[in-house]
């Protein structure tokens, strides 16, 4: 098997990993397709129950339309893929603002964020100019953002909007670009193969989530910081970070790096992705709601974009730099 | 074929920008005759709820448009009769007419933007007209309903019996006169199409709505087999404020609300008051 797989050509071995993605969806999805059929005897538990399956079908949507759009995105090429995930960050930064209250002051520096920082940091990006993209929102924007405001006349809580809209570029714009980012990177004996890494980053980071998530409802612990987080403790923080870290050790073959490495790179990764997730929900908090636009909680219409991607957000930046600074790459 | 690529153009547009999205609490998407009613805080307020709609009732939904702002250019012109297939009133009527007994009578704080924006060309044309008529019909209603009865419906029918109180008689005489602001409205719901109505009249700048005008009530009672939906759009001022042409990306949706209609011997006020709460509410839910 291994050396079947190893026969195969870079392109060959990508497609090979989206055929066992597709199936593994495929066969979860018919599963809870015919579980729906299913009846309980007691009405009470077979509502809850159906209940919590309508969920899951929910969530396994999201995952057929994530895998779709990395599987449209790697077929058509590294520029699609970029552009693809500017719309993503498009699409959160659209999110977060719609949810932070702006004044009509904040007009113009919002024209430039959306249509002239996103675009131009993304265009960085699919041109590889790492020097330049690795500073531009930091030092450029965050300098011209406050003058456009200042220019638009309007003092009242000028330090605080300010931050909010770059703390949105931030996180929307600048830890988003890191994505499509590892596509350009050149590891020696690894030309071709740059999408297993998005793939390597954006798993292992879903995978602290989601088990840290679930560990959190199975076990009742006191939650560490219950002004932000009802469900944050540092157990399952802990469990979700080495269960995520041994999966994406065990997944270093698809990576340029070695056992360890990959082991140590993952724990970094899935801790700037599980404390960028407590981060934003601090920030969700401090908004009075509970989710990035769960229905009938804000009027914004907001489809909680944010919630699925703020990790990876928070986990892309810090993965990239860190490999990039000890791989040389 | 133009028109219908501009539309889905635009609908693109519009559902990146905003996301467009419609809530449906209180009554399904239906192709009933309709008439929604939303709360007006800017001029795109008529491309969300158009764009809202889902595609089976926009066709046969027809938004109004004040033609001083959507006919203004060629363009936008264009784009309000082909793509939303727009019904034009004239705001001017409505806010003059009001501005011009405004300092006489009682009202004065709300027009004052409108006319302002409305004074130059138009608003001379119809005052003079106004003026002596004016007494004619306002002796008996108490003074607080003259200015808001004459913004949409009374201008015309001076000669007529008193309308502002009956409202049995008033429909029959408001459909029929040619300058009624109302009359394009009551052609559309007459050739069975729904309408989207904005009844503040003019544009608010405060999170609440102004006062409704009487167009809504004049309308309800003149068919009284067209739901009236309640909608508040949420959000759109923020895309794009007065005096700025590139909107910003803001989520907006529309909430549709459950119907409401005319009681049995209901006022004009006190309906037009409660249409204005059941539109608030949505704000909420």
């Amino acid at each position: 098997m291994n050396q079947f797989l190893r026969s195969l050509t870079p392109t060959q071995q990508v497609a090979a990993l989206f055929l066992i993605v597709f199936g593994l969806l495929a066969i979860v999805s018919a599963t809870a397709f015919f579980l729906t059929f299913r009846e309980r005897r007691n009405p009470v538990h077979d509502a809850a129950w159906q209940a919590e399956l309508a969920h899951f079908r929910a969530l396994l949507g999201t995952t057929w339309f994530m895998v779709i759009i990395f599987w449209i995105g790697w077929a058509l090429g590294e520029t699609v893929a970029t552009v693809l995930f500017a719309l993503i960050s498009f699409f959160a930064l659209r999110e977060f603002i719609t949810l932070s209250p702006t004044r009509r002051g904040d007009h113009r520096s919002l024209i430039l964020a959306f249509f002239v920082v996103l675009p131009i940091q993304f265009w960085l990006v699919a041109t590889a100019r790492f020097d330049l993209f690795t500073v531009f929102i930091p030092v450029y924007v965050f300098l011209a953002i406050p003058v456009a405001s200042a220019l638009a006349d309007d003092p009242s809580q000028f330090l605080e909007r300010n931050a909010k809209l770059q703390w949105g570029i931030m996180v929307c714009v600048y830890g988003m670009s890191h994505v499509p980012a590892l596509l350009l990177l050149s590891f020696p004996g690894y030309e071709g193969k740059s999408a297993f890494l998005v793939f390597f980053l954006v798993f292992v980071v879903q995978t602290s989530v989601l088990v840290q998530h679930l560990i959190s409802r199975r076990m009742q612990r006191t939650p560490f910081a219950p002004n932000v987080s009802r469900s944050f403790n540092w157990t399952s923080w802990g469990i979700g970070i080495v269960v995520a870290s041994l999966v994406g050790a065990l997944f270093s073959f698809i990576t340029p790096f070695r056992f360890g490495q990959a082991l140590a790179v993952s724990v970094i990764a899935c801790i700037a992705g599980s404390m960028g997730h407590l981060v934003m929900k601090a920030l969700k908090r401090d908004r009075g709601i509970p989710n990035w636009g769960q229905k009938g909680v804000g009027v914004t219409g907001a489809n909680g974009l944010l919630d699925r991607v703020d990790a990876l957000c928070f986990a892309a930046p810090i993965f990239f730099h860190s490999i990039r600074w000890y791989f040389n790459a | 074929m133009l028109a219908k690529l501009t539309g889905w153009l635009l609908l693109g547009i519009v559902r990146l920008l905003t996301g467009a999205q419609a809530r449906w609490y209180g009554c399904p998407p239906k192709a009933e005759q309709r008439i929604y009613f939303a709360n007006h805080q800017s001029h795109a307020d008529l491309v969300m709820i158009w764009a809202a709609l889902p595609e089976e009732l926009r066709s046969i939904t027809r938004p109004i448009a004040a033609r001083d702002y959507w006919a203004n250019t060629p363009v936008k012109r264009w784009i309000t009769t082909e793509v939303f297939n727009a019904v034009y009133v004239e705001r001017q009527a409505a806010p003059a007419a009001t501005a011009s007994p405004a300092p006489v009578a009682v009202e004065a704080p709300p027009p004052a933007p409108a006319a302002r924006a409305v004074a130059p060309s138009p608003a001379e044309r119809i005052e003079p007209s106004m003026e002596p008529l004016l007494p004619l019909t306002t002796p008996e209603p108490p003074a607080e309903t003259v200015p808001e009865a004459q913004g949409r419906l009374d201008l015309p029918e001076p000669p007529a019996p008193p309308p502002p109180s009956a409202e049995p008689e008033a429909p029959p005489v408001a459909a029929a006169p040619a300058p009624d602001p109302l009359a394009p409205l009551v052609e559309a719901l007459r050739s069975g199409d729904s309408i989207i109505i904005f009844p503040e009249g003019t544009r608010g700048h405060t999170g609440e709505p102004q006062k409704f005008k009487s167009g809504l009530y004049t309308l309800a009672t003149m068919f009284p087999e067209v739901v009236l939906v309640p909608a508040w759009i949420d959000n759109v001022q923020r895309v794009m404020p007065k005096g700025e042409i590139v909107p910003v990306p803001i989520l907006c949706s529309v909430t549709f609300g459950a119907p409401i209609r005319v009681e049995e011997g209901e006022e004009r006020r006190p309906f037009l008051d409660r249409a204005r709460a059941a539109v608030i509410a949505l704000r909420d839910v």
